[in-house]
């Protein structure tokens, strides 16, 4: 709902760190965006195309790396990864007790720039 | 020419709402970010909260709608010193957006200020804003499904507003199930039964406030 926002971000972030390191544009950034991050991949990418226009990374294209939901229950002691967007259970035993160790990243990994 | 950068994408807003938890602290300031649904209760809570309260912590809230004065109005017409964002369509307040208003209060002369988010049971819960807990309502006439259906809030929230319980009996919403059911999200949440229209169990919340703030 809020990929826009993100978009920027992920833009501010990239332009950024472009520009300090003294390259003059950005051919293209990969972004981890865990399942459970709240965040539709087509939508963040429509919002990109926009978001883009007029800045050093107007030619950019975004790579999203989609990362699983996966954790830990001290109920059965298990690792496990899900398909599902959320967990609120142990897919196991289906107990309560679980920790949660990835699917919520939203980061800017690197970037191909000139 | 490739370039490492793995930056999180929320870092300047965890970092925005660290520098305002800061500045609240330091001026003795309690922040709870009041989240729902729209329409569950969180205008109505925080006047049931005023009047329940009476004086005897000072209260402060900021207002945050996508767009009108409303709520601004009903808090400003009880003494409560009051600022309204308007977030011209974005459905979750963010740490900027409280930096930018919360010079228009008297922070040194509030106790707890409330910080009523966009009516949304998703996004709020994804964007700290420099809160030191949060609180969120659901209403018994959303229906006993919306914690497992909306996990994240009340897996965030330290406590629970259940508002309309005047409304069981006209309803099949299962009290059991949403007390039940929102334990297992977050076993630690504080579960409080209300009716903001008839004053029911406003007393047990306005006591829980008052001990907390006096930590």
């Amino acid at each position: 709902m809020h990929e826009v926002g993100i978009a920027q971000g992920i833009l501010d972030i990239a332009i950024e760190n472009c520009k300090k390191q003294g390259y003059s544009g950005i051919e293209s950034i990969k972004v981890k965006i865990g399942k459970a991050a709240g965040v539709v991949p087509d939508s963040l990418l429509f919002a990109f195309e926009v978001a883009k226009l007029d800045t050093i990374a107007e030619k950019a294209s975004l790579a999203i790396d989609e990362i699983p939901v996966s954790g830990f229950c001290n109920d059965c002691s298990k690792e496990f990864t899900v398909d599902e967007a959320y967990v609120v259970c142990c897919p196991y035993c289906k107990g309560f007790s679980i920790r949660i160790d990835t699917g919520r990243e939203l980061n800017v990994e690197e970037m191909e720039v000139f | 020419m490739k370039v490492k950068v793995v930056t999180n994408i929320l870092e300047a807003n965890d970092r925005l709402a660290a520098e305002n938890r800061k500045i609240f602290q330091d001026l003795g300031v309690y922040v709870i970010n009041l989240m729902s649904g729209p329409g569950a209760g969180k205008t109505s809570i925080l006047e049931q909260t005023i009047k329940g309260v009476n004086g005897r912590i000072k209260l402060g809230v900021i207002e945050g709608d996508i767009a009108g004065d409303d709520d601004a109005r009903r808090i400003g017409n009880l003494g409560t010193p009051v600022v309204q964002i308007n977030t011209g369509g974005a459905c979750h307040l963010d740490a900027n957006m409280i930096r930018v208003v919360m010079d228009d209060l008297p922070l040194k002369d509030i106790d707890i200020l409330f910080i009523e988010n966009v009516g949304n049971l998703v996004c709020p819960a994804e964007f700290n804003v420099g809160e030191d807990i949060k609180v969120m309502l659901l209403s018994i006439a959303e229906g006993h499904d919306k914690p497992l259906k909306y996990p994240l809030m009340f897996q965030e929230s330290t406590a629970l507003i259940l508002n309309k319980i005047d409304l069981l009996p006209y309803t099949d919403a299962d009290l059991e199930k949403m007390r039940k059911d929102s334990l297992s999200l977050n076993p630690k949440l504080k579960i409080f039964d209300v009716s903001c229209r008839t004053g029911e169990g406003i007393g047990d919340w306005v006591n829980w406030l008052l001990t907390i703030v006096k930590k």
